[in-house]
């Protein structure tokens, strides 16, 4: 449980890299105003994972902004649930929160459950929340093929693509390089 | 020896045919205009000789360099010398253009049994060619068309076709959507890139950019047919008459 006191700001990065299976809960209180929160997901789950996150993120004050973007790529066999609820209280106007949840999915087989919800007891609020579950974009593909990029190299250039909005939610230059490269091996290991 | 031989092309999507019977020659040196009405066929032909996936040729042949290009992925396409200037760029969020261009250029010299560029060798290339496109070298750092406006993108496909010195460049409706300055710098551009080993097919609706880029050859395309050639003075009688005429 987090609980997030007035004017202050959690920074929250999650992961799941190939051969890694989790289950975790992420309870996020915010109590005082002016807070804000900022929790991701990255996950690259290529084989039999099972990946679930489970996200209660209550708005209990006015004036807060919560974001949260999970991302991730799913394959073989693998099993991904996001089940994420908004509760936004009476008093908490102001609030601005904002989720969404994106998958590329790479197989038949692998699983995608996305439960993206808003509880809104607030008037005066800026909300949304996006869910999608989608493959690899021909177009894209085909841009960089006819410009000599080989097929396996698009695949790669477009898994990471897809993924940089969450790396580039780490705000510290070396933290985000090293990131980005765990990434960008666990993507060629695909 | 012709460049590019294409012989009785038939093609469409599933069990639509758009191009009825194709013939089209070029040889090193010419610049070639399609000019057609709306649904003609004319992105499906620059789409089938570069190799979209989503299109399939039913009938006939294209020789390119005497090679046959329909047995040819994209990519091989690309590094035999063919090049696209995509009528819609795509945006790739997260990859700079410097990234994008190295791994195409890369590829590129790998197929041709040659050593990557140094970091060093790329950027002098990179920069080069931005200068020759009057492109900012700002825009190297730039994700690929994301946030571009309508001529930035135009300007980069320009500039990608700079960095990749194709034998064979298809402009797909590369006028569409630009302003007058915009269309002279894509067109000298084109000129400038032009010689007499390369060849070009301008794809185009409207005769303008032809005032700028000045065709060997003028061919009309409608219903999936060509249904006319000649030379400049046909996009002339084009402009005057429209394509109801053929």
């Amino acid at each position: 449980m987090y609980t997030v006191k007035a004017n202050e700001t959690l920074d929250l990065l999650l992961t799941a890299f190939p051969g890694e299976s989790k289950d975790e809960t992420i309870d996020i209180d915010i109590v005082g105003e002016g807070a804000r929160v900022n929790l991701s997901g990255l996950y690259i789950c290529p084989s039999d994972e099972q990946v679930r996150y489970t996200v209660r993120l209550h708005h209990r004050v006015p004036g807060c902004v919560s974001y949260q973007l999970f991302k991730g790529i799913v394959a073989g066999t693998a099993k991904v649930r996001f089940d994420g609820r908004i509760v936004v209280a009476p008093d908490a106007q102001k609030t601005e929160a904002y989720q969404e949840n994106h998958n590329l999915l790479l197989s038949e087989t692998a699983v995608v459950d996305t439960l993206p919800q808003l509880e809104i007891y607030a008037d005066d609020v800026k909300c949304s929340h996006g869910a999608t579950v989608g493959r690899l974009n021909e177009d894209e593909q085909f841009y960089m093929r006819s410009r000599g990029i080989p097929e396996a190299e698009a695949r790669i250039l477009q898994m990471l693509s897809f993924l940089s909005p969450v790396i580039d939610k780490v705000a510290d230059p070396q933290e985000k390089e090293a990131l980005r490269a765990r990434v960008e091996s666990a993507v060629r290991g695909l | 020896m012709h460049l590019l031989e294409i012989r009785n092309l038939h093609a469409g999507i599933g069990e639509k045919e758009i191009l009825k019977g194709i013939d089209l020659t070029i040889a090193p040196g010419e610049i070639h205009a399609v000019m057609g009405p709306n649904g003609a066929g004319k992105s499906t032909l620059s789409a089938v000789l570069a190799g979209k996936p989503q299109f399939e040729v039913t009938e006939g042949s294209v020789l390119f360099d005497g090679k046959d290009l329909l047995a040819m992925a994209p990519e091989e396409r690309s590094w035999a010398g063919i090049f696209l200037s995509f009528q819609y760029p795509v945006e790739i969020p997260g990859v700079t253009i410097t990234s994008f261009l190295k791994t195409a250029v890369n590829a590129r010299r790998k197929a041709a049994g040659l050593e990557p560029l140094s970091a060093g060798d790329f950027l002098k290339l990179q920069k080069e060619k931005m200068a020759f496109v009057k492109m900012r070298p700002e825009f190297a750092k730039r994700e690929v068309n994301v946030g571009f406006s309508g001529g930035e993108k135009k300007r980069n496909e320009i500039f990608q076709m700079a960095m990749l010195e194709p034998k064979l460049s298809i402009l797909d409706e590369t006028d569409s959507g630009l302003d007058v300055d915009a269309l002279r710098i894509v067109a000298d551009g084109v000129n400038a890139l032009h010689t007499p080993e390369n060849a070009a097919i301008v794809i185009t609706h409207y005769r303008k950019l032809l005032d700028y880029v000045r065709p060997t050859h003028v061919h009309v395309l409608k219903a999936g047919k060509i249904v006319a050639d000649g030379g400049p003075e046909l996009a002339d009688e084009i402009e005057a008459k429209g394509f109801d005429q053929f």
